[in-house]
């Protein structure tokens, strides 16, 4: 089943035509990469997917439904979550807060005026393997401002994990990393989408060719080829414009 | 016709002495993005400090001199010792800040002037009236008018020809930008701040023969120029020039058609702008 | 932690014996005081809920109060027979429902737009209660008459002082409690969302719209409520129950109290009215007190007198500590 079909999206900011027809497929259950120089729309991609642009025209099927332009907890509600690139954690609410709030989200306790959260044993129990699933473990009654930047970045998965989400898309997760961290980073992404989709803009070519089934390649706001890996890597025109740095 | 062209002016005086407090605001505003509430108080500060440098010296231009660079004084100040230390903390902060400035300066002012109004004697040939066209009208209110446009075209002259005016307005449009090309821009901030105070001061000293001193002048030029500066747009002079003149006749003619819910109209208005249209005519969507 | 929360229900208890006891030995000017502080309280504390638990700076909220008020004095006017609680009832409905309305207009922006757009409304009910001399009295205010309280067979003399206090005490009380639990509640929860990160928790499923108008009807609900119980305790109600005045009250007593609390207000609010009552008798200037307090606390102490009570406290158990052995867990942050 295609997941995800993204067709055509075009995307102009007052003038700056960011995205200019970009279109690929994602299947159930694929690690597929979206990787391209500094600068050629993957963020803004991303944020058309997950709801927060509109794109300026185009489609965008999730699940074979219609999805372009709906708000993000739409989308959310639909099976899909997202982290960023840049760390947006709450940052004063502790760890367990911090996840919890995506779970109950999911089980559909938001806007309760008479329910709290003390007893609601699945939703404590859910959190706790999400946080132990991520190696929050030890810190999950610390305040998020509290933690290092990598511990940090795991709560960004944490926190999009919690939704339980169908399609995950991770935004650039080991930016800012070191070898080692990166490499449990990875350990970690692997783990959680046994089951899942993902959906990952990265950087870090060793990251993209461990983890990813297909890879796509967005240059100057169109997709300049979307193939499994090996076939990427020998892609004149991707090294052309991209890889051939190396 | 008599009527009306009174009515214009009335109007026009007024929208020159909001366009005065605002500007000030619209520009502190654009520059920090922090709302100065206390931005009124100067004003009334002003108006009080002209009471007793009148009863002292008995001289009005004295007055118009010296108020508007006390309140420059006064305005620099905050800035630097108050205003700054709350930056860190947040845009909340700051706003609290400044309410609490106003606050304290309103009870400064009462408990130093008490609280009923001080009615002002200024003398000369300011006192009388001038006939144009068929039309008796107080001199004193030309010459609000005249200084408000004196200083309007001052302060278009100070921003768009001199060096200062482009890094202020620079600083207006991206403060970040003009911090990273070298530009010292506390000390720009702190000139910009004490200037709108300077300026909000100028406008009690006028507005003091005009509409009388008392201790409720802050409050009620403070939320007229809170409007003057959504409707307007935040940062946008130009912006505070039309809307002070829409504001300033809706006043005038509001208080003659629309007596009982005139007032109530102008926050509505306010509201409208706030729902849609949050940057105003002129301002930059943040 | 278990420390912490022994001492907590300690002083909880003290504090509810006082308030159940005292009235009934002490002089009428006391007791009085204590319920003009329980009302306040209140109005502090949902005060609170918008600017402590949601990060949202409304300089409106004076005018839930004054809607309140106003509403309960001029039905009482109206219909005659009205009873304690109707007039209360209705006081509290027109609030909120003015709450929604407005709150439906402030889903968007936060600070600055968001003080000003409350800001413009208390304007415009301010002028419209000026102006209003029929429903509201204008600029002479409006009597109220203080019904008494039927309870069955029983009928309760509310011109008593002390019964009128037991009154506002439990139902004033439990509103506090309420919104006590409230802080515990799912919604209470997603209000903090709000507060921190409000971009996030819509890609976690949240509508943050959603979130702020139950917030924001919420609030003016319990504003509403004591607004009532305002009009129906000073039997009367003049235009500054509805004006920026009253709403700058609400913001001193919630941020001198401490805004990471949630009794913080109830102490700012305590500390507000007996300071009112104690320095207005010395000097009519004692706004200016409060005023630099205010600004001392924004410079200084951002977190309230209640903030320097638990660092006081702290600083207490961290010297006892170092006597005793054992290890004692971290209080986590709010």
């Amino acid at each position: 089943m295609e997941i995800l079909q993204v067709k055509d999206i075009y995307k102009d900011f007052s003038g700056l035509k960011v995205l200019t027809g970009v279109t690929f497929t994602v299947k159930a259950n694929e690690k597929h990469a979206i990787i391209g120089p500094n600068g050629a729309g993957k963020t803004t991609l991303f944020n058309i997917i997950s709801g927060k642009y509109r794109p300026s025209s185009g489609s965008i099927l999730f699940k074979e439904n219609e999805v372009g332009g709906l708000s993000p907890y739409a989308l959310n509600h639909l099976g899909m979550c997202r982290s960023f690139q840049i760390t947006n954690i709450f940052q004063n609410l502790t760890v367990f807060e911090n996840v919890s709030a995506g779970v109950r989200s999911h089980a559909g306790l938001r806007y309760h005026l008479f329910k709290t959260l003390d007893r609601q044993s699945k939703m404590i129990a859910r959190t706790e393997q999400i946080i132990e699933q991520v190696g929050l473990a030890e810190v999950k009654q610390r305040p998020a401002h509290e933690l290092s930047y990598g511990q940090q970045r795991a709560l960004e998965i944490g926190i999009a994990l919690s939704s339980e989400p169908e399609l995950l898309l991770l935004d650039e997760p080991t930016a800012g990393m070191t070898r080692e961290e990166t490499e449990e980073m990875v350990k970690l992404m692997r783990s959680v989408t046994e089951n899942r989709t993902l959906m990952i803009i990265e950087h870090d070519m060793e990251v993209v060719f461990s983890l990813a089934d297909t890879i796509s390649v967005l240059h100057n706001g169109t997709i300049l080829a979307s193939d499994r890996p090996e076939a990427i890597r020998n892609d004149l025109r991707v090294k052309d414009a991209y890889l051939g740095e190396e | 016709m008599n009527i009306t062209t009174i009515f214009i002016l009335h109007g026009l005086v007024y929208a020159g002495l909001l366009f005065l407090v605002s500007s000030g605001l619209t520009l502190v505003f654009g520059m920090m993005n922090v709302l100065n509430f206390a931005h009124a108080s100067f004003y009334m500060l002003a108006a009080y400090f002209s009471y007793s440098l009148l009863r002292w010296t008995g001289n009005f231009w004295l007055c118009l001199l010296v108020c508007p660079f006390l309140l420059f004084v006064i305005g620099a100040l905050i800035e630097r010792f108050l205003l700054r230390r709350v930056h860190v903390f947040g845009h909340l902060h700051e706003l609290l800040l400044t309410f609490g400035i106003a606050f304290i300066i309103s009870e400064v002012v009462k408990w130093v002037w008490g609280t009923a109004p001080l009615p002002i004697e200024i003398g000369g040939f300011l006192d009388g009236n001038v006939t144009l066209r068929g039309v008796i009208y107080p001199t004193y209110r030309f010459f609000v008018l005249f200084c408000s446009i004196l200083i309007g075209f001052l302060m278009s002259c100070l921003l768009l020809k001199t060096r200062m005016g482009i890094t202020v307005r620079s600083a207006v449009d991206d403060s970040e930008m003009v911090n990273a090309l070298g530009v010292n821009t506390p000390r720009v901030f702190m000139f910009v701040f004490a200037l709108g105070a300077a300026l909000s001061g100028l406008a009690g000293v006028i507005s003091g023969p005009l509409l009388s001193i008392n201790t409720g002048m802050a409050t009620a030029i403070l939320v007229d120029a809170f409007v003057v500066i959504v409707i307007g747009g935040f940062g946008s002079l130009i912006g505070a020039v039309v809307a002070s003149l829409m504001i300033g006749q809706l006043q005038s003619f509001g208080a003659l058609l629309f007596p009982k819910i005139s007032l109530a109209l102008i926050y509505l208005l306010m509201a409208i702008v706030l729902i849609a249209k949050p940057s105003g005519l002129f301002g930059e969507k943040k | 932690m278990k420390k912490d929360y022994k001492a907590i229900q300690i002083w909880g208890l003290i504090i509810l014996l006082v308030l159940f006891f005292l009235p009934l030995v002490a002089r009428p000017y006391i007791v009085n005081l204590l319920t003009e502080m329980i009302i306040f309280s209140l109005y502090a504390v949902s005060y609170n809920l918008l600017l402590g638990f949601g990060g949202l700076l409304s300089f409106g909220h004076g005018m839930f109060l004054g809607l309140g008020a106003f509403t309960t004095g001029a039905m009482l006017q109206r219909i005659p027979g009205l009873p304690f609680f109707g007039a209360v009832f209705l006081g509290t409905l027109v609030a909120t429902l003015i709450g929604l309305g407005v709150g439906c207009l402030l889903l968007r922006h936060k600070g600055t737009y968001y003080a000003l757009l409350t800001l413009a409304f208390n304007a415009l009910f301010y002028a419209v209660a000026i102006k209003w001399h029929a429903v509201t009295g204008g600029d002479d205010g409006l009597p109220v008459k203080r019904p008494n309280l039927h309870l069955g067979v029983v009928q309760l003399p509310m011109s008593d002082v002390t019964v009128f206090y037991y009154v506002t005490l439990v139902v004033i009380g439990c509103a506090v409690l309420f919104c006590w639990y409230f802080t515990k509640t799912a919604m209470g929860k997603t209000v903090l969302l709000v507060r921190e990160n409000e971009e996030r928790m819509q890609f976690i499923g949240y509508n943050p719209a959603v979130s702020r108008m139950i917030l924001f009807t919420l609030t003016a609900f319990f504003a509403g409520l004591a607004g009532s119980f305002y009009a129906l305790f000073f039997k009367f109600v003049g235009v500054d129950a509805i004006g920026i005045d009253m709403t700058t009250t609400a913001l001193l007593m919630t941020f001198i109290g401490g805004t990471k609390n949630f009794f913080g207000p109830v102490l700012g609010a305590g500390f507000y009215i007996y300071f009112q009552n104690f320095l207005s008798n010395l000097t009519d200037r004692w706004p200016l007190f409060m005023g630099i307090l205010f600004v001392l606390m924004v410079l200084f102490a951002p977190q309230g007198l209640s903030g320097l009570i638990r660092s006081l406290v702290e600083l207490f158990r961290k010297t006892g500590d170092r006597k005793a052995t054992r290890k004692e867990d971290h209080p986590f942050g709010e």
